[in-house]
């Protein structure tokens, strides 16, 4: 048989274990509500500092900071027990016998009257179920906490708060994508031009990205990613190009261009018949020829002026390649740089683009030693440098229909425009090589086009007549 | 066991003579029932009363018929300006004794009894009013250097006119505080007045019978001092009692209307009061414990007449039982 005192504080404890988990309940709610109504006030200064990913968990975050305050400050305390019994005294009518048991109890030894107290406390709570006596009822944060969630996950799906540059990003990135295009199509036109076949390749490649992201609307993180893998593809082709050159890395821009068209000129010149000539004859008219394109001449007397026609087209086919794969080389260089500006400028908020796109002249002027670039390398095309009391060279016009009247009859004639943007004092070309170049030009028109023999040696001593000196007045 | 149920007995025992109590006095008196046991509760907690109400009220006989049915002895004094102290505690006479001597001999005041009713206490002066005041603490009187024991129990009931305040002695608030209770008696209602006619103007009732003595009330005393005081219940008292001071210990703030217009709060023996008058009433209401409610309900009898008001309450009316309520209004029970 349990005794009174055992039935008061078995009674007891359970009502008190009762009343604390109600209370951590309501703490526990209270620290939802205010976790989640601050995570929703303060919403607009964090969606724009921290990722996604991170803003859902700002409430968890405020809840860590905010529990050991509220932990503390409504912890269980004496008093809380008291008012608990005092509660349960209230509801049951019993005029504070519970609360004087209670106190009763815990001193240990008793009067008469106090063992009656207990007598009649324990008789009336013996029955008594503190859970359905006192429920639990929810306090209007607690009501609260689903609303809040419900509205905190709305606004976190639908990114609200996020500032209107946020939505720029998108537009960001199918700008960078339309500038990619742009530039991997002129990156094409001029590897079929010039025939740089890994530079070709690479322009294809960062077509086909341009494209995918425009197409799918990639996000400004996404297309990032891409292009720095795209970089370091170009990066890696680079590399492995430069690994195979030798001594066209030494050349500069324009010497490897020259040297190019020059090559051009001598496999026209190798394969262009030369009648009624005998086979020394037309062997040195042909050297004769060869050496006078400068860049050529200048790698034959390193060692080609002795070799045969056989040796000398393999020589010419040799270096052909290598000045084919340093301009693929730089071409890939430019590439990369372009494409590392292009993150860089994916990176930044505002500001247009400046990445230099390859085969576009650049804006603003050249640094010493630096070329500028031009729509075309090929000479004649270049800025020229202008030096005081000169006259500019007539603009030379080639490839404008013209008709020259020959003995035939008339007839149309093709040519190639050269013209160049003079930017005063800045060309780091020589007269001597703007000439040059011209005459190798004009050279290679006249082996290719029908003119007749008499007005090709016109032409030839025309250009052989432009003395550099006479230039300069 | 054994013990419970002689404590169970006991209560059941002031349960029973309070009732019958009560039930005697509605026999005599109309209405009044909470002045009646509350009179009864100051007479078993040992105390004095000081009643106020308007003349005709049954203030006397309230009194009277409180002895008769306390089988207690009764004594009423009409304090006038002309009384002096002697008339109230007695006095020595001169007188022949059987061998033919003078001797003196001392006669005894009306305040020998075991019940007084000091009428218009505060139409005394301050001298005639110490003498009894004096009697209530010492439960004795000393007469010629010789000290003369009241009899006990002892209690009296001094009474005050409020509204015949000109050439009166008003009682010092340092005596005011002796008094275990100050009593509020009521106008009679309609009803009421009209069974008071009906009692008064007809033949006399029965005499009054007895339903506890002098011991019985004694033994009372004792139960009240032993009934359970909870520690929170105990501490929702002093809380009660510090809120009657304007600026209370530790910085914390009474009430608004006791900050506006209370001057000296209640003193310790207002704490005193409060308990052992809840105490009693536990007692006579037949539980083992004192509740909150004991408290609540004894507040006002017990310290109305201990707040010392400022001139500004008398000017703007506000009286003591505005200011404990609100006390109680505002103090929880527990905080």
């Amino acid at each position: 048989m349990i005794s009174e005192t055992e039935i008061l504080q078995q009674k007891f404890a359970g009502l008190l274990a009762w009343e604390k988990l109600k209370r951590r309940g309501q703490i526990l709610g209270t620290l939802c509500c205010y976790s989640l109504a601050a995570a929703i006030v303060i919403l607009p200064f964090h969606a724009h500092l921290l990722p996604l990913a991170s803003r859902a968990f700002v409430p968890l975050f405020i809840f860590l900071i905010l529990a050991p305050v509220f932990l503390f400050r409504q912890r269980w305390r004496a008093q809380d027990s008291a008012r608990a019994l005092a509660r349960m005294d209230k509801t049951l009518r019993l005029e504070e016998r519970a609360i004087t048991a209670w106190e009763i109890l815990a001193r240990g030894e008793r009067s008469a009257a106090e063992e009656l107290v207990v007598t009649q406390a324990a008789d009336r709570v013996k029955a008594l179920e503190p859970k359905g006596v006192f429920p639990r009822q929810l306090s209007w944060r607690e009501y609260l906490v689903l609303p809040l969630l419900a509205l905190w996950l709305m606004l976190i799906w639908l990114e609200v708060g996020v500032p209107v540059d946020g939505d720029v990003k998108l537009p960001r990135a199918q700008a960078l994508a339309h500038q990619l295009r742009e530039f991997s199509r002129e990156l094409q036109e001029k590897a079929k031009r010039e025939g740089l076949s890994d530079s070709l390749q690479v322009g294809r490649e960062l077509e086909k990205a341009a494209q995918k992201g425009i197409e799918a609307k990639t996000d400004d993180e996404k297309f990032k990613s891409e292009l720095a893998g795209l970089t370091k593809k170009v990066e890696t082709m680079g590399r492995s190009a430069a690994e195979r050159q030798s001594n066209a890395v030494a050349e500069s821009q324009e010497s490897l261009r020259d040297l190019k068209a020059e090559l051009e000129a001598a496999r026209d010149l190798l394969n262009f018949p030369d009648a009624g000539k005998g086979p020394g004859e037309a062997r040195q008219q042909w050297l004769d020829r060869l050496a006078m394109l400068p860049q050529l001449k200048r790698q034959l007397d390193q060692g080609g002026e002795t070799l045969s026609q056989n040796e000398l087209q393999s020589f010419l086919d040799k270096l052909n390649r290598q000045v084919t794969g340093e301009l693929d080389r730089r071409t890939l260089l430019e590439a990369q740089q372009f494409l590392e500006q292009l993150m860089k400028q994916g990176q930044g908020d505002k500001g247009e683009s400046n990445a230099r796109v390859a085969g576009r002249g650049e804006q603003d002027s050249p640094s010493d030693g630096e070329k500028a670039k031009n729509r075309s390398s090929l000479p004649g095309k270049e800025p020229g440098k202008r030096e005081e009391g000169y006259a500019s060279l007539p603009e030379f016009q080639a490839g404008a229909p013209a008709h020259v009247k020959g003995m035939l009859g008339e007839g149309n004639s093709s040519g190639l425009v050269f013209k160049g943007q003079p930017l005063a004092g800045k060309s780091d070309i020589s007269q001597e090589e703007v000439i040059a170049s011209y005459r190798r030009q004009a050279e290679a028109e006249l082996n290719t086009e029908r003119v007749p023999e008499a007005l090709k040696e016109t032409i030839r001593n025309y250009f052989l007549s432009l003395d550099p000196g006479e230039g300069k007045k | 066991m054994a013990a419970v149920t002689e404590i169970e007995e006991r209560m059941r025992s002031a349960r029973r003579s309070f009732d019958a109590l009560k039930a005697e006095m509605a026999r005599v008196i109309v209405g009044n029932e909470e002045l009646i046991e509350q009179v009864f509760i100051a007479l078993v907690c040992g105390g004095h009363c000081l009643l106020e109400g308007v003349p005709g009220l049954g203030k006397t006989l309230i009194v009277r018929s409180l002895g008769e049915i306390l089988n207690l002895t009764f004594s009423r004094v009409q304090f006038t300006p002309d009384l002096m102290p002697a008339d109230i505690t007695g006095t020595n006479v001169l007188t022949d004794d059987p061998s033919g001597r003078r001797v003196f001999d001392f006669q005894r005041g009306p305040v020998f009894a075991h019940i007084v009713l000091a009428d218009e206490i505060n139409r005394a002066t301050p001298k005639t009013q110490s003498a009894l005041l004096e009697a209530m603490q010492e439960q004795g009187v000393t007469v010629g250097g010789k000290l003369h024991r009241l009899e006990n129990p002892f209690m009296v009931l001094a009474t005050q006119n409020p509204i015949e305040m000109e050439g009166t002695y008003p009682l010092p608030e340092a005596q005011v505080d002796r008094f275990f209770f100050k009593l509020l008696l009521q106008y009679p209602s309609h009803e009421e007045l009209s069974r008071i006619a009906d009692l008064t103007t007809a033949a006399p009732p029965a005499p009054l019978r007895e339903v506890i003595d002098a011991g019985g009330i004694l033994e009372m005393r004792q139960w009240v001092r032993e009934v359970p005081l909870a520690n929170v219940v105990k501490d929702y008292a002093v809380r009660l009692v510090l809120h009657t001071h304007p600026k209370q210990e530790g910085g914390n703030g009474a009430t608004t209307l006791a900050r506006k217009f209370v001057l000296y709060g209640s003193s310790p023996r207002g704490v005193q009061s409060l308990i052992l008058a809840a105490k009693a009433r536990a007692l006579l209401s037949g539980r083992p414990n004192v509740s909150f409610e004991d408290l609540r309900v004894m507040l006002s009898p017990s310290l109305r007449h201990r707040l010392i008001l400022n001139l500004e309450a008398d000017a703007e009316g506000v009286g003591a039982e505005k200011i404990l309520g609100e006390i109680l209004e505002q103090v929880p029970e527990i905080p």
